[in-house]
């Protein structure tokens, strides 16, 4: 496959984004530059990109807004949402490494980061439009479609609804949804599921143990929900407990330790309304929303089960 | 998700919103934003904001507190590589917050090593020299007072201007370490009229060099390990521990397309740990692994023989060596064959150690490579045996037989890839040679015999009236350093001793005069070095000077901006050269006036902007784009890419107006009677010698056209060197293997073989010594025992004290067993080991010196630890929290010179006797015997074959051949008289 000339952006990790090639590249699509655009801004300090928020019409974050939503509640990686243990790298990191291995890419370190995700497929789509041959063309979109489907369009969607859930994040999600549903109405849709949810880890089971569970709930793929520690905030507030000061899984522990009934109702309660949330989603990638509202809707049930054992 | 209901953008107009918001963004030459590369460490602040660059404090936290920053450019000072920095000055306190690399730096990219951030520690470093230091008892009594600056410039200035006047010339020597800058001291003493130039290459790189000279002209090589395919290198440290930075990131990047990494290093070096193949062979026979690949690659049919047939000099080959046979390539080719046929792979391996079959696989490795081999070789192998620069001569040959010469993934000549521009004046050559620098035993030598002062000076071979050391310290870096203290101790041999350095070392506390010089951000340079196929040159500066300036201050004297009242040399030379001649009749002032204001002293200022704007191809142009003088812009962005991509310059066309009264010889040599076009680049390379005619040597003739070939005195790849061969060691004239001192056969049976000269990453010889951040890194250095050796010696287990026998004395050390060294091999980094002496409270870099007591009896020299390294208070709380005792032995006190007759490099690697130590023994210990070291250096000496018997033209040396600050033509005549005084 010809080698994609991904500079500045994702690809380049070594000189400056200023080059005045990159400069007459990232001028050559407007949608290319869109997509860009709305990964740059999660990516940087909101007061580095000020006239992207202007350009992009966007309220602009405060850097406290931006740090909550983006580096501490849910910090935009693959690795994340589609890795088994739902942390960086591992599994999930890798298969998108080995994407832009394919292409004959260096990955940068953080591959699989939203940013470096949309500027890689900007990129792969700026390509293909220089491409002088047809053929070489094909086999750039080919690669940016398998792209969306495979390490965009299997995460993001829910990802976004989770960032959405913030007000201060709300119109960055809702736009850049509306960016990718673009995209993958565009673009031909796959012969099947990516291959993080083919070949995701089994849904949780009712007679897993308190730390499986706890693994379960962290790791979108196997849980089919979001869960951020705002949202266990919202959840101590409803159920009457406290809320431990640490990471989501210490204070998961501690929720079940004081009131194990409750906290599974609730928790089934997220599920059920993450399972209508994928539901929602527009039915593209061969029913990727499916998959996840289904994941989501199996562990409700599963999490129902374990309370009616109490 | 969006709600339906709600109006949605239009995202065909936003994307052209988002266009246009770049387009004039850039046009401002600003930038838009980062994008995805500021996920990794490669992200930079951009620089239109490196005026006021906020960052939030970490230690303020949870409070948002602001640090607002000047971010000025310039470049590391702790190693050759010359990366850039990016200084993080304080706007509040005009401080230094901190150092991280320059984006902007073509070489580095924004990349550092572990010693660029810990230039802070330099910095501020509490234990660092302030002042100037005038010595107050005995020489090495340790007593020393303050001085001024006028004081000390006054009075060497009148002992450099008496002994200049009184035509004592030779008695001016400034003995520099790692240059750190590209020729200003050279023409510093170019302009006194001295040949007084002396270096610490001859102990470090010369034995690599002379391999790479005898076959290009050009002493170094510029491998483009980016896009290779194969990367072969004999030097570990270079890759690792030395200029590591802006090659390892590019043999990084290679790995990562596919590039097979070969490293021969018989330590498990860091470049081994990342090595597809590591060769662990008998330390001197790289040599022979290295003509066992090329008999494969020329018996298999790989060699590039189009390449040879036009760039190989094998036609003066068959005329001198083989006048009888046919004078056609084939009959070369036939003859390349015999010559090398006995370099079998079962041959090398019974030299090396090695598997045959081991060897075979690496050679087809290489001979798959075709013209994207890269090779280096710099320490390691050639920097320690007898004959080591042969090791070298046969990698780049291997290079040579492939074509891999100058070629995209090839091995350049670094004149190639590197810059030099000239500065505003370019002083004469010296009317006078250095014998004490340049003896007539060492012909060849690629460098200064520097580490044979002491024994030159013992022999009466003459003195020194003034001895300046620049950041370079003698008595712990040299083998046989005690030898150099004695020479020091004696005032009839070194009448003054000035020793220009930021931080306390152990030949320091010998001077008269300590003179403090500043760090990476507190002075002036210029630097240009080879890492890829391109030019660039980078530019030091006071990093307070700049900040200050861009407030509008008016900044005239860097002292006015460093702490205490510690200098640069450029601006320190300026004044001395005026104190050596205030009226200018001695022709040295005119050197250092203003030409924008005649009769004033030429400024910095001045010095670099005339540079920047005469000398640097393309620069004034980009910074008049940018609304800046060249100045401007070398001091905001710090360096300058020149070209890139420079190809093959040998075999480009000369120019027709070059040619003219064109003569050829018959090995195809082309001379003309042009005069050679004036250059602005400095860069060094080979002078080949005119012809009889006084025409010079402008080329070669290839396919009838004459082409720019190669600086040698044949124009091509020498394969053969008449040189060597003209100069008395016809044995040698081509790539071969000569075997080390260290050879099986030159070593008793209970003898092993100590490497010595490996580096650890994070040190970079005493320079790094006063940053605590390396030193808690990396501070002591044992000595590595296989632990095959370990059973046989009775080291039971790591840790346990082992005594090291050299020739001249011995050292103890703590051991290491591991299987990273080979059997019958032992090795120990020369990183390590420092030392202050007893009383000498004042003085010291207290995270890395041990307080030792040094005695010296009928016997010998004794170096006993007293003290060793322990917290104590100063103004830095963390010397408080030094938690290590352990730094180390200075094993090179213990080691006899051994310089090589021909390349005239000290030979490291000792045989010695390795045993448990005795109960009397201590870590740390050394004794050393220097009336036996003395009885070595006679001993190599008599190894030579000296210029007045050998030479075959009359001279001294071959006048072709590369030599720091040349002097003039008829120096090197044998029997040219001393000048009659003056300059």
């Amino acid at each position: 496959m010809a080698r994609a000339a991904v500079t500045g952006p994702a690809a380049d990790t070594v000189g400056p984004a200023r080059s005045a090639t990159g400069r007459a590249r990232m001028a050559a699509g407007d949608r290319w530059e869109l997509l860009r655009a709305l990964g740059a801004l999660i990516l940087d300090d909101p007061t580095v990109t000020p006239a992207l928020s202007r350009a992009l019409g966007l309220p602009e974050w405060s850097r406290a807004d931006h740090t909550g939503i983006f580096v501490l509640d849910l910090p935009p990686y693959a690795s994340i949402h589609l890795g088994p243990e739902g942390k960086l790298g591992g599994e999930g990191g890798d298969r998108v490494a080995g994407f832009w291995r394919t292409l004959d890419l260096d990955p940068p370190s953080d591959a699989d980061h939203l940013c470096s995700l949309l500027a890689l497929y900007a990129e792969l789509g700026t390509a293909a439009q220089e491409c002088v041959t047809a053929a070489a063309a094909a086999r750039l979109d080919h690669a940016r479609a398998v792209l969306l489907w495979e390490h965009l369009w299997s995460w993001v969607p829910g990802y976004l609804a989770a960032v959405a859930q913030d007000p201060a994040g709300k119109a960055w999600a809702e736009l850049t949804g509306q960016a990718l549903r673009a995209e993958a109405e565009a673009t031909p849709e796959p012969p099947e599921l990516p291959a993080a949810l083919r070949h995701a880890p089994e849904p949780l089971d009712p007679g897993c143990d308190l730390a499986e569970l706890l693994d379960g709930f962290t790791a979108p793929v196997r849980a089919g929900f979001v869960l951020t520690y705002r949202d266990l905030l919202r959840a101590g507030a409803e159920i009457g407990v406290g809320v431990r000061r640490g990471e989501r899984r210490f204070a998961l522990r501690s929720m079940m330790e004081q009131d194990p009934v409750a906290t599974l109702r609730w928790s089934a309660g997220h599920a059920r309304r993450w399972a209508r949330i994928h539901g929602d989603q527009p039915d593209h990638g061969a029913g990727t929303g499916r998959w996840w509202a289904q994941r989501a809707a199996a562990t409700a049930s599963c999490l129902d089960e374990m309370r009616a054992g109490r | 998700m969006a709600d339906p209901d709600e109006k949605t953008p239009d995202l065909a107009a936003l994307g052209a919103r988002v266009s246009a918001a770049r387009a004039a963004t850039e046009a401002r030459g600003e930038t838009f934003y980062q994008g995805a590369s500021r996920t990794v460490l490669a992200g930079f602040p951009p620089i239109e904001r490196w005026d006021d660059w906020v960052e939030l404090d970490s230690r303020a936290w949870p409070k948002r507190v602001e640090h607002h920053s000047m971010l000025v450019p310039t470049t590391c000072f702790n190693c050759e590589s010359a990366c850039g920095l990016l200084a993080y000055v304080d706007r509040e306190t005009l401080t230094v917050r901190k150092f991280e690399g320059n984006p902007e730096h073509p070489g580095s990219r924004g990349r550092n090593c572990a010693k660029g951030p810990s230039t802070l520690n330099q910095v501020t470093d509490p234990d660092r020299i302030l002042y100037p230091l005038r010595r107050a008892g005995r020489r090495g009594e340790g007593k020393w007072e303050r001085a001024s600056w006028d004081e000390a410039l006054d009075a060497i200035g009148s002992r450099l201007r008496a002994a200049i006047v009184e035509g004592r010339q030779n008695e001016i020597m400034i003995h520099i370490g790692r240059p750190g800058e590209d020729g200003f001291t050279e023409r510093v003493l170019a302009s006194w009229g001295v040949d007084g130039h002396n270096s610490h290459t001859n102990v470090c790189s010369s034995g690599g060099r002379t391999g790479f000279q005898f076959w290009t002209g050009i002493d170094r090589p510029s491998p483009d390990y980016a896009n290779a395919k194969v990367i072969f290198l004999i030097s570990a440290h270079l890759e690792t521990g030395h200029y590591f930075n802006p090659h390892a990131q590019r043999i990084t990047e290679a790995r990562a397309s596919g590039a097979k990494v070969i490293v021969v290093d018989t330590r498990l070096s860091n470049t081994a740990t990342h090595a597809d193949y590591w060769l662990s062979p008998r330390p001197g026979s790289e040599a022979a692994i290295n003509l066992a690949i090329a008999r494969h690659i020329i018996g298999s049919g790989r060699a590039n023989w189009d390449f040879i047939r036009d760039w190989w000099n094998w036609q003066e080959y068959l005329r001198d060596c083989r006048p009888e046979g046919p004078q056609t390539f084939e009959a070369f080719q036939a003859a390349l064959g015999e010559i090398y046929d006995g370099y079998t792979f079962e041959y090398a391996a019974a030299e090396s150690g090695l598997d045959a079959t081991v060897i075979a696989e690496i050679a087809e490795v290489v001979a798959g490579a075709g013209t994207a081999f890269s090779c280096h070789s710099w320490r390691s192998a050639a920097a320690g045996n007898l004959g080591g620069w042969q090791v070298s001569r046969t990698l780049f040959f291997l290079a040579a037989i492939l074509g891999a010469v100058a070629t995209p993934g090839g091995t350049f000549p670094n004149w190639y890839n590197k810059y030099v521009p000239k500065p505003i004046y370019t002083p004469p050559h010296p009317q006078v040679w250095q014998e004490l620098s340049w003896p007539l035993e060492y012909p060849l030598a690629q460098n200064e015999l520097s580490f044979l002062l002491p024994h030159f000076l013992k022999d009466g071979r003459g003195r020194l009236d003034t001895y300046f050391t620049r950041v370079y310290n003698p008595v712990w870096t040299n083998p046989d350093g005690l030898s150099w203290m004695e020479v020091l101790t004696d005032e009839d041999k070194v009448g003054c001793y000035v020793a220009l350095t930021p931080t306390w070392n152990e030949s320091a506390y010998y001077a008269d005069w300590i003179l403090p010089m500043g760090h990476a951000s507190e002075r002036h340079d210029t630097h240009s070095y080879e890492q890829y196929d391109g030019q660039w040159v980078g530019f030091r500066q006071p990093v307070l000077r700049a900040a200050r300036e861009r407030l509008g201050e008016d900044i005239t004297d860097t002292r006015q901006v460093n702490p205490g009242a510690v200098w640069e040399e450029n601006e320190f030379y300026i004044e001395l050269s005026w104190r050596i001649d205030p009226d200018g009749s001695l022709g040295i002032r005119s050197f250092y006036e203003s030409r924008a204001r005649p009769g004033e002293k030429l400024s910095v200022d001045e010095y670099y902007g005339w540079m920047f704007e005469n000398s640097v191809p393309g620069l004034p142009e980009r910074a008049a784009g940018e609304g800046l003088t060249p100045l401007q812009y070398m001091r905001r962005y710090g360096a300058f890419e020149i070209t890139r991509g420079r190809g093959a310059i040998y075999s480009e066309d000369i120019p027709g107006d070059e040619l003219a009264d064109v003569a050829v010889t018959d090995i195809g040599r082309v001379y003309s009677a042009t005069p050679k076009p004036d250059s602005p680049n400095l860069a060094p390379q080979g002078a080949p010698e005119p012809d009889d005619q006084g025409r010079r040597a402008v080329g070669v003739m290839v396919d009838g056209s004459v082409r720019r070939g190669f600086p040698t005195p044949s124009g091509r790849l020498e394969f053969y060197s008449s040189t060597l061969a003209g100069w008395g060691w016809p044995e040698h004239a081509l790539p071969g293997y000569i075997k080390s001192h260290v050879h099986p056969d030159n070593m008793a049976a209970d003898q092993m073989v100590l490497l010595s000269t490996f580096r650890l990453p994070t040190q970079i010889h005493t320079r790094s010594a006063n940053s605590k951040w390396l030193d808690e890194l990396s501070h002591t250095n044992p000595v590595w025992i296989h632990p095959s050796d370990a059973g046989r010696l009775g080291v039971a287990r790591t840790g346990d004290l082992v005594r090291v026998e050299t020739e001249i004395g011995y050292f103890v050390a703590k051991a290491w067993i591991t299987e990273g060294i080979r059997p019958g091999v032992v090795a120990c980094s020369h990183h390590m080991g420092r030392w202050k002496l007893v009383g000498h409270d004042a003085v010291g870099s207290g995270g890395m010196m041990a307080t030792v007591a040094l005695d010296r009896d009928r016997e010998g020299w004794t170096l006993h630890p007293r003290q060793r390294v322990k917290p104590y208070p100063s103004s830095d709380p963390d010397t408080q929290r030094i938690w290590w005792s352990d730094t180390g032995v200075h094993q090179n006190l213990t080691f006899p010179v051994h310089p090589d007759p021909i390349s005239g490099m000290h030979c490291w690697h000792q045989a010695v006797r390795v045993r448990p130590a005795g109960p009397g023994d201590a870590h740390g210990d050394v004794w050393v015997d220097t009336a036996k070291a003395h009885e070595v250096y006679d001993r190599w000496l008599a190894m030579t074959r000296p210029a007045g018997t050998f030479s075959p033209d009359g001279n001294r040396r071959p006048t072709w051949l590369m030599r720091p600050l040349k002097p003039a033509a008829r120096t090197f005549k044998l029997d040219a008289a001393a000048p009659a005084g003056g300059s």
